[in-house]
């Protein structure tokens, strides 16, 4: 045994048995501080900045080839598609025209009602340059991050809808977790009766689910939800889900809902992080300030 | 009647298995891992680093052994965004049965050893999988327990392809009975 590979060259140099034991505890140690306490988040953005950019070139092949191939396409494709693209980008223009007005109006409406305007976000464009490789968690990383002015919390939609939230920022890329992540849920409010509601998410890319609701809540299949911009972090307004089926309480005191995600969760490559402008990062600490000070004028 | 030399002989002699060939491969294998794999065929694709990283504790266990091991899971952990110190631990422990059974899988031919190293290669998706579900991260995806069938397929092209390239005898000599 003594000419095995792994027996120790030295006496006093720690067998295989021992080593073993001593990395599966610093393993199980890392396991239960990582999953408790935030505190390896330093390490792990060093250690990403690191990977990140290795990623980056070995995705660069890629798109070349891509690239190529695109460029021996038929001449005859190229033309529709531009033509397809052309009408497109009218009507898109017409409708960008459209929603302009409307916004307009909207404004004079609501300083009619004297309502507080609503929080101006602007987009920030990105685009997904990885998928998660865990069967657990429904999470992309895109191409933007803390050297964007991206933190974390920031929503994330795309030209459909919701599509998730900012969990993770490193220095060139953040972390998105899509709303069918089992440990993301979104405030709503049901459009056709103004039902306020939480959809989380389950952990399956089709659907979304609605965990606890009144047996006795107005909800149809086919009711579309649209954030409620009671939470702080999801700007009102939002279209989420369509709702597809109810299912009537089983053993439990609640009803369960499930839901279809509208915006494209999973599905499409661009997506757009929504920067609250200055003004409404003030806005909202001034609300969260606000009931604290009430509380002491009382 | 094992008829095998004390010594390495012939290529293997010539070229024996360095620090840099151990490292820089089992680094290339990790750049494998992180390439942009299409989302539909995500759960097929083996975990490179995990098959390079067993071919080197069989062929060279006094350079890549269990602090190789560690170091790559955390890497692998980062870059899959999983909890610190889960792909650190599967791999301590493939490479600690790799290890203890080194002299049995070094004296096979390469399609035996594919086949002896299939459980471990299998058990570390499930080792991943059944760690995620204790600690309540949801419903298991079973379809990725075939990344594991595919890595143990793939064993042969591997063990040829890094013979090839780190210019080795072949990896494994049948021992003529």
């Amino acid at each position: 045994m003594s000419s095995a590979p792994h027996a120790p060259l030295f006496v006093r140099e720690m067998g295989l048995p021992t080593r073993f034991g001593l990395y599966v505890l610093v393993c199980l140690f890392l396991l239960g501080l990582d999953a408790r306490y935030a505190t390896l988040n330093g390490v792990r953005s060093g250690l990403n900045a690191i990977i990140h950019p290795v990623q980056m070139a070995l995705a660069r092949p890629w798109e070349w080839l891509l690239g190529v191939g695109g460029f021996f396409v038929a001449h005859g494709e190229l033309a529709a598609e531009n033509n397809r693209l052309k009408r497109q980008q009218e009507l898109l223009a017409a409708s960008l025209g459209d929603r302009i007005a409307i916004e307009a109006e909207n404004t004079q409406l609501r300083a009619l009602m004297a309502l507080p305007p609503r929080p101006g976000f602007t987009l920030l464009p990105g685009e997904i340059i990885e998928a998660s490789t865990d069967p657990f968690t429904r999470k992309v990383i895109i191409n933007r991050g803390s050297g964007h002015g991206v933190a974390a919390g920031w929503p994330v939609v795309d030209a459909n809808g919701l599509v998730g939230q900012v969990t993770r920022v490193y220095p060139w890329s953040a972390e998105v977790s899509l709303l069918t992540d089992r440990s993301q849920g979104a405030p709503v409010q049901n459009m056709r009766n103004g039902l306020r509601i939480i959809v989380s998410g389950q952990g399956s890319d089709n659907f979304l689910e609605v965990r606890f609701l009144d047996m006795h809540a107005d909800l149809q299949p086919g009711d579309l939800l649209y954030t409620s911009g009671i939470d702080g972090i999801y700007p009102a307004g939002i279209p989420v889900a369509r709702v597809a089926k109810t299912e009537p309480p089983h053993h439990t005191p609640f009803a369960r809902a499930l839901c279809q995600p509208l915006g494209g969760v999973g599905r499409f490559r661009h997506m757009a992080v929504l920067v609250p402008t200055a003004g409404v990062e003030k806005q909202r600490v001034e609300k969260q300030l606000q009931p604290a000070s009430k509380k002491t004028s009382k | 009647m094992n008829t095998r030399p004390l010594l390495p002989q012939g290529a293997e002699l010539l070229h024996p298995p360095t620090r840099n060939k151990v490292y820089i491969s089992l680094l290339l294998a990790f750049a494998l891992t992180l390439l942009p794999w299409m989302e539909q065929i995500r759960w097929l694709v083996p975990d490179f680093t995990l098959m390079v990283l067993l071919y080197w504790n069989i062929r060279a266990p006094r350079i890549a052994s269990l602090g190789t091991a560690f170091s790559l899971g955390l890497l692998t952990d980062v870059a899959r965004g999983v909890v610190f110190g889960l792909n650190a631990l599967a791999y301590c422990i493939a490479t600690f049965i790799v290890l203890l059974l080194q002299r049995r899988l070094e004296g096979f031919d390469v399609p035996r050893q594919s086949l002896q190293l299939s459980p471990i290669l299998l058990g570390k998706e499930v080792l991943v999988l059944a760690l995620g579900l204790a600690m309540g991260r949801g419903d298991a995806d079973w379809r990725w327990l075939a990344a594991g069938i595919v890595a143990a397929l793939l064993w042969p092209l591997l063990a040829w392809l890094v013979d090839r390239i780190t210019a080795q005898a072949p990896a494994s000599r049948q021992t003529p009975l």
